[in-house]
């Protein structure tokens, strides 16, 4: 039988937690109503959370990146993209394998249509990441998203058949 | 709207044909009498000297109103070390707390009463931080509690409410001023922002009526007089605060009539021309209040950082009136040099503000019991790590020219850490004089650079053996072969290619002639002067074995590996030539850093920073860098690579270094030398940093150095003094781990004999399998045989 070593970003997928949620519970999950033409809500945010169907990914933050993240958050609702890249930034300077940063990192490259950039860091993020759960369906998204802005039509298919796959298939690492 | 230009245009004409008139009665008949007489040469003189008065005032207009107008001091730019961010969790141990503390010109007190102390008791750190604006906001100035705890920060307590702090960031360290050539430093003070007593209490003291006098003070003057006749000797001065300016904007220091004379003519001029504030906001700055070495200290905001180490906006009542006193005699009154001159000044000018009702008798009184105030020492100045700053430079120059970070008094905020940076420093002065002592001969030069893995943010940078000299800086300018330190790139080339290699995949090591575009023949020799046979590509790669790597080389062909090598970020002209496998390129510290970044980051390219943003003098975003990733091709294949240069360390060229760090850490690195030992380069990374270090000599001559015997040393003094992760092994999609057989490669069982984990990339796992990992299978099929009574499907 062929047996891997356990890494850290093993360890990172084990932190993964599953908790199913009641079809009445997912209506009341937290995020602000976007605009339809939110490209990041739409199109990247709302289905990773459908094809997650309630699925919760937990990545183990500390307390001075989750303050950072929370104000990029806040900037990116204001519309204030570029103080959103400098916490987000700011941020991966202390977590700087974090893919949950990576991954906002690349929902703010969407927001200001840098798509190349966008790309990049969904697909950092996926490589760190634990490849299962919300975040990897975030990362597919985006690279679909992205794919298809920059003109690469069956990689856009494809990257979006990869992002339903988050949820059923068990991650190469477990 | 008329400019100030055509105003003094009009006003010429005006004055030409008044003297024209002039000249005209001049021409009348002169009446008889000696009266007569004389009317004609004072009449000449009158003209004469109307002729020369005339143009002369048009030409102190000019003078007063284009350089006025114009009016921008040069500003020095400053350039900041990144911000130190303290947060529970961070590796952080006292001493390098206080080492960045240092740096940022904080000073130990006890107890600690202001903005700049700190206190170490322990483990815990007490810090007043001073207020500071970033490039991504202001900070306000606040004390907190820093508990470590084994080199680790437990805790951060607000000293005011005693909250628990998530975040804090420490105010950067000011690592350069880029200072104009007139020597002149200034911090900008907009008249609306300072404080009121200064503004009040420099006219109370300077000129009292400056509200009403039209820029010179007839009764200030004769005043003046009386007081000096009185006294037998000068002790007042008639000067008003617009007279000064002028003096010291325009003129030399010199007591002589003409220069009181044009002085009251500009000084005229420039209250016809602009407003009271706009005099008094270009006094406030222009004022020379002190002397730091080399550089005159000019303005209040200026003089407020050089005696009291604060912004202006934050002196007590008696800081102010020490610094209107200044006025009147810097040196004379210098503070620091004769305080009790300085205090009887400041005492004199607080009288003068309770006299004028500016402040209350009793709070006269009471600031006038108040000791100077003035820190001990200016904090330093001047550029501390020169090497570093050359990297900030060349940064920018692809924006500005050195001339306006001369003079626009930009803040440029950079990604150095002071802490690394002083222990790099170290770690390449005294690994040389230790590398020296070890027999290596003398006139060793060297230089190291190190970065963040993930964001490319250069965090040092050493140029010399003497961190102090500014001249030839190695990490950024010395082109050298990096020798071996490619080899790493051919073996990625090959391991691109699944189906063809894998890491255990046999290569040989056997001589190997080439025929060079020269016509000579190359026959490149191993580092023992020894063939091994077939080796593994793992073998080849970690033992460094030369024949082997060029006989991939051709395999793999030399113009992709040409092609490779930019495509990493290295814009340097490299021949494609197939000495090319064996390092007979030459690049700089830093572009090595840049090839080792990428793989490091496991395929993620980040153009190397130093600068993160630049910031007008008035705190405007210029310019920003942000972080931006390019990723490379074939990332399974650096995942895959980056497990063969772990085994560098452990197994390989590099091994002796778990030795020299204390520390069995999974590192990964590589070595280099040479051809006649004259180049030694390091590279290694951890989790977080990559650093490349490098030895050798300046006249390229035989040094007795390789990979292994310098460079590696002054790389593990560093990352000895370092917190160090281990590298990331977790394999990306597209490669995955097996269980080989170290000897044959095979396939095998984890429990087998000389059973090693490798990585393999899809497609390129070994398809035959040792005796053990059958015998192993089949113990399994009967176990799941005996348990559901059938064959395992």
């Amino acid at each position: 039988m062929v047996r891997r070593k356990i890494s850290l970003g093993e360890l990172l997928a084990l932190a993964v937690s599953f908790s199913l949620f009641l079809g009445a519970c997912a209506s009341t999950a937290p995020g602000p109503p976007a605009p339809a033409e939110n490209e990041v809500s739409s199109r990247v945010r709302e289905p990773a959370k459908q094809d997650s169907e309630g699925v919760q990914v937990f990545p183990l933050q500390n307390a001075a990146v989750k303050e950072l993240m929370a104000d990029a958050g806040t900037a990116e609702s204001m519309g204030d993209y570029g103080q959103a890249a400098t916490l987000l930034e700011r941020a991966l300077r202390i977590q700087p394998r974090d893919p949950e940063i990576l991954q906002s990192l690349a929902e703010v490259q969407l927001q200001v249509k840098d798509y190349g950039q966008a790309l990049s860091f969904a697909t950092r993020s996926y490589d760190l990441g634990p490849r299962v759960g919300e975040i990897c369906s975030r990362n597919w998204h985006t690279i679909s998203v992205s794919r298809e802005h920059l003109g690469d039509h069956s990689g856009s298919d494809e990257a979006a058949e990869k992002a339903r796959k988050c949820m059923n298939t068990k991650p190469r690492s477990l | 709207m008329m400019s100030p230009g055509d105003k003094t245009y009009l006003s010429v004409n005006k004055r030409r044909k008044k003297t024209a008139a002039a000249q005209k009665k001049s021409s009348k008949p002169a009446r008889r009498g000696w009266i007569g007489r004389l009317w004609k040469p004072v009449l000449l003189l009158a003209g004469v000297l109307m002729g020369l008065l005339i143009p002369w005032v048009v030409y102190l207009n000019y003078q007063v109103t284009t350089e006025f107008e114009g009016r921008k001091w040069d500003l020095p730019s400053h350039v900041y070390a990144r911000a130190l961010e303290i947060y529970p969790g961070v590796s952080l141990p006292v001493q390098d707390l206080e080492m960045e503390l240092r740096a940022s010109g904080y000073r130990a007190a006890s107890p600690v009463t202001r903005p700049g102390q700190y206190r170490v008791s322990g483990s815990s750190v007490e810090i007043y931080r001073r207020s500071f604006r970033f490039h991504d906001g202001a900070e306000d100035a606040s004390g907190f509690l820093v508990r470590i705890s084994a080199g680790v920060v437990a805790d951060v307590i607000s000293v005011a409410d005693k909250r628990q702090l998530d975040l804090v960031r420490l105010e950067p360290a000011e690592i350069a001023s880029i200072y104009p050539l007139q020597k002149e430093d200034r911090s900008l003070v907009k008249i609306t922002d300072a404080p009121q007593l200064l503004v009040t209490g420099l006219q109370a003291v300077e000129d009292r009526h400056f509200k009403q006098h039209p820029g010179v003070d007839l009764r200030g003057v004769l005043r003046a007089v009386v007081a000096n006749l009185k006294a037998g000797k000068a002790v007042q001065g008639g000067s008003t605060l617009t007279q000064q300016l002028v003096k010291n904007y325009f003129l030399t220091q010199d007591r002589t009539v003409a220069r009181k004379f044009n002085e009251a003519i500009m000084a005229l001029l420039l209250e016809m021309h602009y407003d009271k504030s706009e005099i008094l906001d270009a006094y406030i700055n222009e004022v020379f209040l002190g002397q730091q070495g080399a550089y005159a200290v000019h303005g209040f905001g200026q003089a407020s950082l050089f005696y009291f180490d604060q912004p202006l906006d934050r002196l007590e009542p008696n800081q102010i009136a020490l610094l209107i006193g200044l006025v009147k005699g810097a040196s004379y009154y210098n503070p620091r040099r004769h305080p009790e001159r300085a205090l009887a000044r400041r005492n004199q000018v607080l009288s003068a503000f309770a006299e004028t009702g500016l402040l209350s008798d009793a709070q006269a009184r009471q600031q006038a019991s108040t000791s100077l105030g003035v820190t001990q020492e200016p904090r330093s100045r001047g550029t501390r790590y020169h090497a570093f700053v050359d990297l900030v430079r060349r940064q920018l120059a692809q924006v500005y020219r050195e001339e306006d970070l001369k003079t626009e008094g930009l803040r440029i905020y950079t990604t150095l850490a002071p802490s690394i940076q002083e222990k790099a420093q170290h770690a390449v002065t005294d690994g040389l004089k230790q590398l020296e002592k070890r027999g290596l001969p003398a006139g060793l030069q060297a230089a190291m650079v190190v970065a963040d893995v993930a964001t490319g943010e250069v965090r040092a940078l050493v140029g010399d053996k003497d961190p102090n000299r500014a001249g030839f800086n190695r990490a950024i300018h010395a082109r050298r072969q990096i020798g071996s330190v490619i080899k790493p790139l051919v073996y990625l080339l090959a391991l691109e290619h699944g189906n063809e290699y894998s890491l255990v995949t046999r290569i040989e090591d056997e001589p190997i002639t080439l025929r060079q575009a020269n016509g000579s023949d190359w026959s490149p020799d191993n580092y023992d002067g020894k063939s091994h046979g077939e080796v593994t590509l793992l073998q080849a790669l970690t033992r460094s074995y030369n024949q082997a790597t060029v006989r991939l080389g051709l395999e793999i062909g030399v113009a992709n590996l040409v092609n490779r090598i930019q495509q990493l970020g290295v814009s340097a002209e490299v021949d494609a030539v197939p000495s090319v496998f064996l390092g007979a390129v030459e690049l700089t510290p830093l572009e090595v850093t840049q090839i080792y970044q990428s793989l490091a980051a496991g395929g993620y390219s980040v153009p190397l920073r130093s600068v993160i943003a630049v910031l007008t003098a008035d705190g405007n975003e210029l310019v920003r860098y942000p972080l931006r990733m390019v990723p490379q091709p074939h990332r399974d294949a650096i995942g895959v690579l980056n497990y063969a240069l772990t085994q560098v360390v452990e197994q390989g060229t590099a091994k002796a270094l778990p030795g020299l760090l204390g520390s069995n850490t999974t590192i990964a690195g590589k070595t280099g030398t040479t051809n006649d030992r004259r180049d030694s380069w390091f590279v290694g990374y951890t989790r977080d940093h990559v650093a490349v270090s490098w030895v050798g000599k300046d006249d390229n001559s035989p040094a007795g150095v390789t990979g292994s015997n310098a460079a590696m040393h002054l790389w593990a003094d560093l990352f000895r003094q370092l917190p160090f992760s281990a590298v990331d092994l977790r394999m990306p999609d597209g490669a995955f781990w097996l269980w080989v057989d170290g000897e044959s490669g095979f396939l095998t069982g984890q429990a087998c004999e000389r059973a090693v984990q490798v990585p393999f990339l899809d497609g390129s796992a070994p398809t035959r399998s040792t005796a053990c990992l059958g015998a192993q299978q089949e113990n399994e099929e009967s176990f799941w045989r005996k348990l559901f009574g059938k064959k395992k499907n």
